[in-house]
């Protein structure tokens, strides 16, 4: 279902399988294609912004996947509060490592557990994040991650990796747009 | 899992007993055969789970009733490494075009697999296309579904019995117990 690529389009074993077994089922999805902003300076500038890792269009869900240790999970639920105060409407489901291996149990793959689970799934060296302004001392303190195109608290999109029927569907509502208007101005011109 | 397994001794603890189990399951068939009197029903099982469930759901029902199996793939089975996708491994013997249609699931968790067959179901044209389901576990929930006729909602636990396995085990208990950790996390 996926175009063929490199396996470090994806950051994580583990979210390659997700996309794998979302694939094997047909459900459409995009690999992180939109950046939130979640936190700002007193300028207004973008300090920390959020990338889930997964959008299914179909069900209007975004699904984020981590089978890290529990340190970076209170991380990533710390950002995850945020971005649900700032996006009450955005539907996002977390995946905790648990979560992941009861997926691979119930695919009769835990084996695969470990591989694809902390670091030893990660297909590329890990991200770095910016350091959050509440960070004490001692935290990390990378530069701010310049988000994509975001301002004023608007997601931004990127182009992203998508399954074979997420651009069906897209091809297929842009088709129906098109005839839409087609019609449209077939009725302007005889009007 | 050496020797004769004791399939008994593998569950942690009994989730719902037999008798939990037919108590729910004959409200279920009085109130699916309240809700479709007069009706053309089929019961569309999904193999292999709900076999136990739909052989005592049909007995529940109370109108006339046709019944019907389907069988799909599931990730990481043998077809997973050939095709990548979904297949369906036995289709419906007979038309539900113009039916209602109701289907018969053991479990819903990550909904994936009930999304697929929804889909392929109502591309065949049924009157009404409701779900009923044994057990539910939302906490593994990826794929919002409707559920119209739900038995129990569950842990987000491993489950077994009443159809239910863990490497094609435990289907015959008659009751859904929790499997022990060490079952599926000791090697062989």
């Amino acid at each position: 279902m996926t175009e063929a690529r490199p396996r470090s389009a994806f950051a994580h074993a583990s979210e390659a399988e997700l996309a794998r077994i979302l694939d094997f089922y047909e459900v459409a999805w995009e690999y992180e294609p939109y950046t939130f902003p979640i936190l700002y300076d007193r300028d207004g500038a973008v300090l920390e912004s959020f990338s889930p890792d997964f959008y299914l269009p179909e069900m209007d869900l975004f699904v984020e996947i981590t089978t890290l240790k529990q340190r970076l999970v209170r991380k990533k639920n710390r950002k995850l509060r945020r971005l649900r105060d700032l996006y009450p409407d955005l539907r996002i489901k977390l995946l905790y490592a648990r979560d992941f291996r009861a997926l691979l149990l119930k695919y009769g793959r835990i084996s695969l557990a470990d591989a694809l689970s902390g670091a030893e799934g990660q297909a590329t060296p890990p991200r770095r994040d910016p350091a959050p302004a509440e960070s004490g001392p001692g935290a990390p303190t990378a530069a701010p991650v310049a988000p994509r195109r975001a301002a004023g608290g608007e997601p931004s999109r990127a182009p992203s990796a998508r399954s074979r029927r997420s651009r069906r569907t897209r091809a297929q509502a842009r088709a129906r747009s098109e005839a839409t208007s087609g019609v449209a101005r077939l009725t302007e011109l005889n009007a | 899992m050496n020797g004769t397994p004791d399939l008994v001794a593998d569950v942690a603890e009994v989730l719902l007993s037999e008798d939990q189990i037919q108590a729910k399951v004959a409200e279920l068939g009085a109130r699916i055969s309240a809700d479709y009197a007069g009706r053309e029903l089929t019961l569309v099982s999904v193999l292999k789970g709900s076999l136990p469930f739909m052989a005592d759901l049909m007995r529940a029902i109370t109108i006339p009733v046709q019944i019907d199996l389907m069988e799909v793939s599931s990730y990481g089975g043998t077809a997973t490494e050939s095709s990548g996708l979904v297949r369906i491994l036995k289709d419906l013997s007979s038309s539900i075009d113009g039916r209602d249609v109701v289907i018969v699931e053991d479990i819903i968790d990550t909904g994936l697999t009930l999304n697929y067959l929804v889909r392929y179901l109502r591309g065949k044209n049924p009157s009404s296309l409701r779900i009923c389901t044994l057990l539910d576990k939302p906490a593994r929930r990826l794929v919002e579904i409707a559920i119209d006729y739900l038995g129990f909602e569950i842990p987000d636990q491993f489950v077994i019995g009443y159809g239910l396995d863990y490497g094609e085990r435990y289907r015959n208990l008659r009751f859904v117990g929790v499997l022990r950790p060490e079952v599926y996390t000791s090697p062989e």
